[in-house]
């Protein structure tokens, strides 16, 4: 890595001494796109968002410039004045295309839409600035910056490696995980208290700056602007540039951009349409057999031939328990009246319901009887038809679900959701967003896990494999991971939806253990939906039968387990 | 009365240049993005039948096939592995779509061609007089539509087709064919494409990027209009007679990013679109 970044600062320094004019000048424009292809790699390769829309902001950031440097003037102060709206503007675009394409419940292809929307609607806003924008045939002829094109070639160049080396630190950092985390499982990061429209929201304003910035760049050393550059013509290129390079890589799309580019200015002029045609034909190809790009494929080349194997990165994670905070306050969910129907279909009718700490309330019920439905007007505030949630006291009203984490509630799924692409370690340490900032610069190397987590993690054997992929983990240490993220968010309220499901008997024997710890020691609130009725009279504390979206029991374990009605239900025999 | 006939008119030509990609999208879930090639090869097949001098209505069927053919080979190389990864079948059929334009520029060159118009002059309508193509343009699509409509939502093909998209390993078990039915769907809507670009030409003229502009305005259609006809006629109508009124009186420019502001602020407010839940 180190040498690397020497290499490549060594080319910068010395590239125009080896190189004619010609290939510098081409060069440096390459180093422009390249900065606007690393926001598009941050975006798609890393955080699962398809965008078109680069192209955009790096227009506005050109036309920024070649507006005031025409309008106004060339001095300090307009430089200054240009460098700024080439900040600000596409800043405040892209919080706008960010609030419009992310909202909770909002598709990727949505996003891609808008994407593709916003370049049109700029490129058609310059053409209607008649002689302002330059309409058309775009601006020429303002006053730029006196520098050697070498000058040109070093600043550039210096600019793509320091952003290059931030991006990596970025991406590996906690805030990095987090931006993974959130594609592939934003409901997860959504149930863990997270945010996560408004993550992609500030994230694609801050990359529009640095698109903005790198085409404020290529306004003063080209010294014309013209509505391509910012129309999605361009900012297809731009994603072809890091799909061809190897999305989510960094390097790839650096490189990418870079020789495609180039090449094109020399092959452009003797094979016009052939060099399109063969780059179309590449794309192709890549996009069907070689999904992640090339640079995978040279680095496992490169590891062949050098015949050293990629070491797996250690994680020297360091488990810390959270500094103990006065759990003075006692959790109490209260339901009353709640109903939930779709259409004419009532799932649930009249719930009501409290729970406070130190219980362990299983719901049972036959399929059907409404029970996933019921946790889920309990953990979103936006579900249930009529009634109210209070959850430690504040009512839920029309929360969604990352507001509701937020007042002490925790949920499980019932198929285990983790952050598959993440590490063990990684996963918990989303979990913990709510508690702890992520750093922005720093990769994981402390977790914290407040004590209840820290259990899970070690009784489960979670603690010998913080460094595995959570997709490589057995069923049983997932369902187990999902448990323990759920804790780690440290709540007062927990919802498990069929933790036990498809675990052997000795995993369901270790998990009861831990859900009756949590009530009874970490003095929680847990309600469990299960199946297994022998497996919630050995643990629960009070038992509520739910049957066709009503409660027909509530009381504790011995009284409930052993009544008729429970048979009857469970034997199919009630006629009610 | 002219800008009323201009609001059904355009939306019957937006709506016939929509009709291959909402067959595709609708069925298949996936977004082609080569379909401003297809539509491109269908005017250039209006303009082989221009060359050759033969008559001018032979381009729609010439252009159906060609675009079928090609669709065929399409499928088969690129559109079958991408089923699963929507996103990148966009990318892989964009990119399909630089390559198909860089052949015909290869083969026609890049200048700007006109084909013959089967049809020309105009009819006296209601006091008026406005141009017959256009008029005949709405009939055909219209008829376009209740026909393709009714192939999809009402045969055996389009119940097999949905069949297949809500439950793949099902509809095999209950002895579809699924590849044929994903091939035939795809087939038919690039031929949909191809005949839309062929029925274009008289309006506009034919170079290798003709495609293009439509495939942004088609797309944004079709995801308001979600997968069914109606919903796409009723999209066209609107959003092309939002666009008719902003470009005759704000200015033309304006009009075109009508549709594709309309369209994203819509599904911004009703994420469903035109369609229902």
């Amino acid at each position: 890595m180190v040498s690397s970044v020497m290499g490549a600062a060594l080319l910068v320094a010395t590239g125009p001494l080896i190189l004619d004019t010609y290939s510098v000048s081409i060069l440096v424009r390459a180093f422009l796109y390249a900065l606007a292809a690393l926001t598009v790699d941050v975006l798609w390769g890393y955080t699962g968002i398809l965008t078109f829309g680069q192209a955009a902001y790096f227009g506005i950031g050109a036309y920024a410039a070649a507006l005031i440097f025409t309008h106004v003037g060339f001095d300090w102060s307009t430089i200054l004045l240009a460098a700024g709206l080439a900040i600000v503007a596409p800043a405040l675009a892209g919080l706008v295309v960010g609030w419009l394409s992310f909202y909770p419940g909002s598709t990727p292809l949505y996003a891609s839409v808008v994407s593709l929307a916003f370049p049109i609607v700029v490129t058609q806003m310059i053409f209607s600035g008649g002689t302002f924008s330059g309409s058309s045939s775009g601006l020429v002829g303002y006053e730029v910056f006196d520098l050697s094109i070498e000058a040109w070639f070093r600043i550039v160049g210096g600019v793509l490696l320091l952003a290059a080396g931030a991006a990596y630190m970025f991406v590996n950092s906690e805030m990095g995980r987090l931006l993974v985390a959130i594609r592939d499982n934003e409901m997860r990061c959504a149930y863990l208290g997270i945010d996560a429209p408004r993550v992609k929201i500030l994230l694609t304003a801050a990359l529009a700056t640095i698109a903005g910035l790198a085409g404020f760049g290529y306004a003063n050393f080209s010294g014309v602007v013209a509505p391509e550059i910012a129309g999605f013509v361009f900012g297809t290129e731009l994603v072809i540039y890091v799909a061809l390079g190897g999305r989510g890589t960094l390097v790839g799309p650096l490189a990418g951009t870079v020789l495609i580019d180039t090449a094109s200015s020399y092959l452009s002029g003797d094979l016009p349409y052939v060099w399109q045609l063969i780059v179309g034909l590449v794309f192709i190809v890549v996009i069907v057999a070689l999904p992640n790009g090339f640079t995978p494929l040279f680095s496992r080349l490169w590891r062949a031939i050098i015949g050293r194997r990629g070491r797996p990165r250690h994680l020297a994670v360091v488990l810390e328990s959270p500094r103990m905070d006065a759990a003075t306050t006692t959790a109490t969910l209260e339901i009353v009246g709640v109903a939930k129907s779709f259409g004419s279909l009532k799932v649930l009718q009249d719930i009501t319901l409290s729970v406070v700490d130190g219980e362990l309330v299983s719901l049972v019920g036959p399929n059907g009887a409404g029970k996933t439905t019921l946790l889920r007007c309990i953990s979103d505030g936006r579900e249930r038809s009529s009634g109210t949630v209070r959850v430690n006291g504040e009512d839920i009203q029309g929360l969604p679900p990352n507001r509701v984490a937020r007042l002490g509630l925790g949920r499980k799924f019932q198929t285990a959701a983790v952050f598959e692409s993440l590490t063990v370690a990684e996963c918990l340490r989303i979990a913990g967003v709510l508690r702890y900032r992520p750093s922005l610069t720093r990769p994981l190397h402390v977790l914290h896990l407040p004590e209840a987590a820290r259990a899970v993690v070690e009784t489960t054997g979670l603690v010998n494999v913080l460094s595995r992929q959570a997709r490589l983990l057995p069923h049983g240490q997932k369902q187990a991971l999902e448990l323990a993220m759920v804790l780690a968010l440290e709540p007062k309220i927990v919802l498990l939806d069929e933790p036990t499901a498809g675990l052997t008997s000795a995993e369901r024997r270790r998990i009861g253990h831990i859900l009756t710890e949590l009530a009874s020691r970490h003095r929680l609130a847990v309600i469990l939906v299960e199946h297994d009725l022998d497996f919630v009279r050995e643990i629960s504390s009070r038992v509520v039968v739910l049957h066709q979206g009503r409660i027909l029991l509530d009381g504790p374990v011995d009284e409930v387990v052993g009544s008729r009605l429970i048979r009857d239900i469970y034997a199919g025999s009630s006629h009610d | 009365m002219t800008l009323l006939l201009d609001v059904v008119t355009t939306a019957g030509v937006l709506f016939t240049v929509a009709m291959g990609l909402l067959v595709v999208f609708g069925v298949l879930k996936i977004i082609n993005f080569a379909h401003g090639a297809f539509l491109t090869v269908g005017g250039y097949a209006a303009l082989v039948t221009t060359k050759f001098g033969v008559s001018a209505w032979l381009a729609w069927p010439l252009a159906f096939a060609s675009g079928g053919v090609l669709g065929v080979v399409v499928e088969r190389l690129v559109v079958r592995p991408l089923y699963a990864r929507p996103l990148d079948a966009i990318l892989a059929t964009w990119g399909l779509g630089i390559v198909i334009s860089q052949v015909i520029t290869l083969w026609f060159g890049r200048e700007v061609q006109f084909a013959q118009s089967p049809l020309s002059g105009t009819v006296a309508i209601l006091g008026d007089t406005y141009s017959l193509y256009r008029l005949t343009l709405l009939g055909v699509s219209v008829g376009l539509g209740l026909i393709f409509a009714g192939l999809i939502e009402g045969t055996r093909l389009g119940l097999a087709a949905r069949a297949v998209i809500m439950n793949e390993d099902l509809a095999r078990g209950l002895g579809i064919d699924t590849r044929r039915v994903r091939l035939l769907t795809f087939v038919i809507g690039c031929g949909l494409a191809a005949l839309a670009g062929a029925l274009i030409t008289p309006l506009s003229s034919v170079d290798p990027n003709m495609g293009v502009p439509w495939l942004i305005n088609a797309f944004m259609l079709v995801m308001v209009a979600g997968a069914s006809f109606f919903s796409l006629a009723l999209a066209s109508l609107i959003l092309g007679g939002a666009q008719v009124v902003v470009s005759t009186f704000v200015s033309p420019i304006l009009g075109g990013m009508t549709i594709v502001l309309f369209a994203a602020v819509v599904l911004r407010l009703r994420p469903a679109g035109f369609g229902r839940d």
